[in-house]
């Protein structure tokens, strides 16, 4: 965000917590200032306490990222209450998208195809009722919100009443409102998204899908452009889709319309994401533009300055969210003190990152630490690089999901481009143990018992001319 | 100093000497090793070839060597030697000590008699309250260090049973 108001010549406010004083986006701002304690409610999802500080400020819009209150309808009705421009589709849009039953009725009434399903349920005796008229398995869903939380998969009807206290229970944590729906289940469904954009001025375009099939815990942990089975007739429904729901929901600004497709390349509506996506840079990459930029441009009142038939996709990319997820211990997110890092570079490499060296990972908030994102004029040459760029990158003190994305990017199953949502619970769960040729292995067994050593005397090894390095320059060795 | 390193499952030995050189398996290495993030991370030149070791958690033992992230523990040859003697002390001598300082009541065995596990073998008398001291593991009384009605003082050795089969 501060780099493209930056690119504009517009200048930057940040707002931070308590434990994030340290971090990159206070430093990258031309302004910062703190609006509360480390816990969300107090801070990041304190809206009044934002746009107070906005005002205080200076500020002629906010931008509110892609998370706590970007899809919080409440919040841009506040903004705009305050004589502030919001950044993103208005609250109207937001709420009528937001409730996720009303979206499917809308996605129904602009013909997209929606996966068969209920309104909100009433009880449990009705979720029994409507599951079996759908057939197993079923997807039972939080109304109020999206983005995969709260959601639960039911296989057989002995599991429908746990489930549902489970997701009535996740449901009211993350959306404050317990309501639940069913949906049938697509069989091994692959996720597809299409980016939309939408002026003032009633044009609406799409750019591109993203394919964002590997997932945990319904997050996603990779995310690419274009969709290895996404076909060029496939890609046109999408969009013309997407618009469709776009243009009937009058929205504004970035979107992100959400599919599943499945085995057979029907695809089905899945929600709206009224905001921007932590995957746009694919996007940005294949298409040349900066979304942030357009994003602030059109909130500014500016109509698009290109038509459809002006967008140009190039080439292929692909994103991996390097999190503070022990992928050895079933992604279990860590905190911790990050204390040392070495993040990839050269030809076709963007690192979108929150990571130095001394940060300390709070664990209030999402694990994301970093994206590293990779273009190519070709798939392949996206995913090489990408391999080369997760080889390079380091990360030292806390776990990430590093080891898993070099593992990901290595299966013969996501090269090929034959993946679906469940590549992590296939691949990565039954993977063999890594082989290393004589030499890693001495010198990783070598570095084991230094690191060892360095820990256990703590006092620093001689760097300057130790007996070992001068050794080692010896040429002739019995 | 000598270490037995496992990394994920393959075991090498890892020896510094004292005049700086590595032995990996008994051979000597090459090796130039420079550390270039302090406690963190290693440049290590293995016969000409060109290796990064980057330490990614201590605990438990990760590392990353050239992009690729292994498990690995580290036992010192001191930490195998202890290991090693309590596990001597477990399963040959295990010797009896007195709780706290007191005075010997009675001793219910006599040296050369075989002890259950559990079985009392001496009374000990602390604080006004007499107790029994039980044989920890079975086996052959070796040694009974005072007679009834000594003083004792906390940690004393009063008996060494000697195990006859192993646990």
């Amino acid at each position: 965000m501060v780099r493209a108001c930056h690119d504009l010549g517009v200048r930057a406010v940040a707002v931070y917590s308590d434990v994030d004083r340290d971090a990159l986006h206070v430093r990258a701002a031309d302004a910062a200032f703190p609006i509360g304690r480390a816990a969300p409610h107090e801070s990041y999802l304190n809206a009044a306490r934002i746009i107070e500080v906005a005002k205080r400020a200076g500020c002629d819009a906010i931008h509110p990222g892609y998370g706590f209150l970007s899809e919080n309808a409440d919040f841009a009705q506040a903004v705009a209450d305050a004589g502030l421009v919001f950044v993103g589709p208005p609250a109207a849009v937001q709420r009528a998208l937001g409730e996720k039953t009303a979206a499917r009725r809308l996605a129904r009434e602009a013909k997209v195809p929606v996966a068969e399903g209920t309104e909100p349920l009433r009880d449990l005796s009705e979720a029994r009722q409507a599951a079996k008229r759908i057939g197993y398995p079923v997807l039972l869903k939080p109304a109020g919100g999206g983005g995969g939380k709260g959601m639960r998969t039911v296989r057989r009807e002995e599991d429908l009443d746990a489930s549902w206290r489970g997701a009535t229970g996740e449901a009211t944590a993350a959306f404050g409102r317990p309501a639940l729906y069913l949906e049938r289940a697509v069989d091994r469904p692959r996720h597809v998204e299409m980016q939309i954009l939408a002026d003032g001025s009633g044009n609406v375009v799409w750019l591109g899908e993203r394919d964002c099939s590997v997932q945990r815990r319904h997050q996603k942990l990779i995310e690419e452009t274009p969709a290895p089975n996404v076909d060029d007739a496939l890609r046109a429904k999408l969009g013309a889709a997407a618009v469709r729901i776009a243009t009937a929901a009058g929205y504004r600004n970035a979107g992100t319309v959400e599919f599943l497709v499945d085995t057979q390349g029907a695809f089905y509506f899945l929600e709206v994401n009224t905001r921007l996506q932590v995957e746009h840079p694919v996007t940005e990459m294949v298409t040349g533009l900066d979304l942030v930029a357009l994003q602030l441009r059109m909130a500014g009142g500016e109509p698009l300055p290109f038509a459809q038939a002006d967008i140009e996709r190039r080439g292929s990319a692909i994103e991996c969210r390097i999190t503070a997820e022990d992928p050895h211990a079933a992604f279990a997110p860590h905190s911790g003190v990050v204390s040392f890092v070495r993040e990839p570079a050269g030809p076709g490499i963007r690192v979108d990152s929150a990571l130095f060296a001394g940060l300390t990972i709070p664990s209030e908030y999402d694990s994301l630490l970093a994206k590293v994102i990779a273009f190519g004029r070709d798939r392949d040459e996206a995913l090489a690089r990408m391999r080369r760029a997760l080889d390079e990158m380091r990360v030292a003190g806390v776990p990430t999901s590093l080891p898993f994305h070099r593992f990901a990017l290595r299966q013969p199953a996501f090269t090929k481009g034959r993946y679906d949502t469940s590549f992590v619970g296939e691949c990565w769960e039954r993977r063999e143990p890594l082989h290393l040729e004589a030499g890693a292995l001495s010198a990783v067994a070598l570095g084991a018992v230094l690191a060892t050593r360095s820990r256990a005397e703590r006092r620093p090894l001689p760097i300057a001319d130790p007996p070992w390095a001068r050794i080692g320059r010896e040429d002739a060795l019995r | 100093m000598r270490y037995d390193v496992t990394i994920d499952d393959r075991h090498l030995r890892v020896e510094l000497a004292l005049d700086g050189r590595f032995l990996i398996d008994d051979r000597v290495a090459a090796a130039d090793v420079r550390e270039t993030v302090h406690g963190w991370q290693w440049s290590i030149r293995l016969d000409g070839e060109s290796h990064e070791v980057t330490l990614v958690t201590h605990d438990p033992m990760r590392l990353d060597v050239d992009g690729r992230d292994v498990r690995a523990t580290v036992v010192d040859e001191r930490a195998l030697r202890a290991s090693r003697g309590s596990a001597a002390t477990r399963v040959g001598r295990v010797e009896v000590r007195a709780p706290m300082p007191g005075l010997l009541k009675a001793i219910h065995v006599k040296e050369g008699d075989t002890v259950d596990r559990d079985a009392p073998i001496l009374t000990l008398e602390a604080m006004k309250m007499e107790n029994e001291l039980l044989a920890p593991v079975r086996g052959r009384v070796a040694k009974l260090s005072h007679s009834a009605g000594t003083k004792v003082e906390g940690g004393a050795v009063l008996a060494v049973i000697t195990q006859d089969e192993a646990r």
